[in-house]
Order: C-alpha cells, then structure tokens, then sequence
C-alpha cells in the first residue's frame, strides 16, 4: 500500500527513530511501512493519522478509486 | 571533518520519540541477554551434571543421567526459556516483528510435520539412522531460525 509517511516524517524532519518511538513500534516497522513491505493494523493506522493530524486516507492509498 | 561530525553527534538533540526508541532497544537486547543466558544455563547444566554417557546429538537418550532436583531446575528453565519468554516478547514487540516471529514459528511447525516423517520414510528404506528426539527438535529449530531470517530479509 503506497503511503506518505516518508514525506510526512522528512516534513517535521524526523528520523525514523524518532517516528518509532513517537508512534510505540519498532524502527523496522517505520522503515518496512515507508517502503511499503508492511501494511499497519488499523489500530496504527489511526495513531500515525492521529500523530500527523491527518485522516487515514490522506495518509495510505490502496490504489482504489472511490466516487463522491 | 570527522571531529566535527561526532560532535554535532554528541550535542545534537534526541527527540522524545528517539529516546523512546533507544529504551526499546535496551529492553529488546536485555530480553535476548536473558533468554540466551536462561538457554546456556539449562544447556551447560546438562552437560556438566550428567551422570551417564548420554549425549545431546547421538539421541542415546536412556545413558543421559541427572540429579533428579537438578533435572527439575534445568526443566522448569526450559519452559522459561522455550514456552514462557517466547510468549511474552509477543507482548513486547510491535505488529511489523509479530508478523516475523509467526512465520519463524510457522516454518519451525512445518519443519517438525514435514521432517519426522520424511526421516522415518528414509529411515525405513535403510538410508539414514533412526529419528530421534534430538533430531527432530534439531530440524524445528534450524527451520524456525531460517524461516524467521527468511521473513526478516523478505518483509
């Protein structure tokens, strides 16, 4: 699933440490998230919506376009 | 140059979150000191106390001989090591690490299903020794370690 979190992260200049522990996971999954390996949980999702003050769909596009 | 790159290492600022990180790493690396310390433990005590001639990786299981107290201790130590630790570092770790961690799992299950009678079909046709338990905990754990390295490299 393609995501913002690199953009967003380099916005507020953060490392993906900082990221990490901001969001209570593991570098790994930062890094594995921003490259698209690794889908969230949805419970993550919402804390990295929640962390950058965003909706969850201005974050993550699984490529489906939806209608109005 | 150098100098002045480790220098603004040693004053730049660490975030809250990078902080955070740097305690989940200590907490992930303790745990792993632990659980290796636990294993060599329960692994040393059973070779230096053993009162017989069993050895680990022949599988000449009724020569292996312990004190029946100590034979408790080193028990109870390999349920903490193999059962208890295991189940709470899946407390610990995040969804990214639990997904790894299953698959290691998972690869060490098949490993077990598909070995055991793979070596007695073997066995039966005269090519190999006799499995035994040694064997079989052996082909779990090799598949456990390379199915988890495998999701490390992949995921």
């Amino acid at each position: 699933m393609k995501n913002r979190l690199k953009v967003l992260r380099a916005e507020r200049d953060w490392s993906q440490a900082e990221l990490a522990g901001r969001l209570d996971v593991s570098r790994q999954a930062v890094n594995a998230i921003e490259t698209g390996k690794h889908d969230p949980s949805l419970p993550l999702a919402f804390r990295i919506a929640r962390l950058f003050g965003m909706r969850i769909e201005e974050i993550f596009d699984d490529g489906e376009h939806h209608d109005g | 140059m150098m100098e002045s790159i480790m220098t603004d290492r040693k004053t730049r600022q660490v975030g809250p979150g990078e902080a955070r990180s740097m305690a989940r790493r200590r907490r992930y690396f303790t745990y792993v000191a632990f659980g290796g310390l636990v294993g060599g433990i329960a692994g040393f005590a059973t070779g230096f106390f053993d009162q017989g001639d069993g050895n680990l990786f022949a599988g000449d299981w009724e020569l292996l001989r312990l004190p029946p107290a100590l034979a408790l201790v080193i028990a109870g130590l390999l349920l903490a090591g193999f059962l208890a630790l295991p189940i709470y570092s899946f407390r610990l770790i995040d969804d990214y690490q639990r997904e790894q961690g299953l698959i290691g799992y998972s690869g060490g299950y098949l490993g077990v299903m598909a070995g055991f009678p793979t070596w007695a079909a073997l066995y039966g046709g005269g090519f190999v020794p006799a499995p035994h338990a040694f064997g079989i905990f052996a082909i779990g754990f090799v598949s456990m370690c390379v199915s988890y390295l495998y999701a490390r490299w992949r995921l």
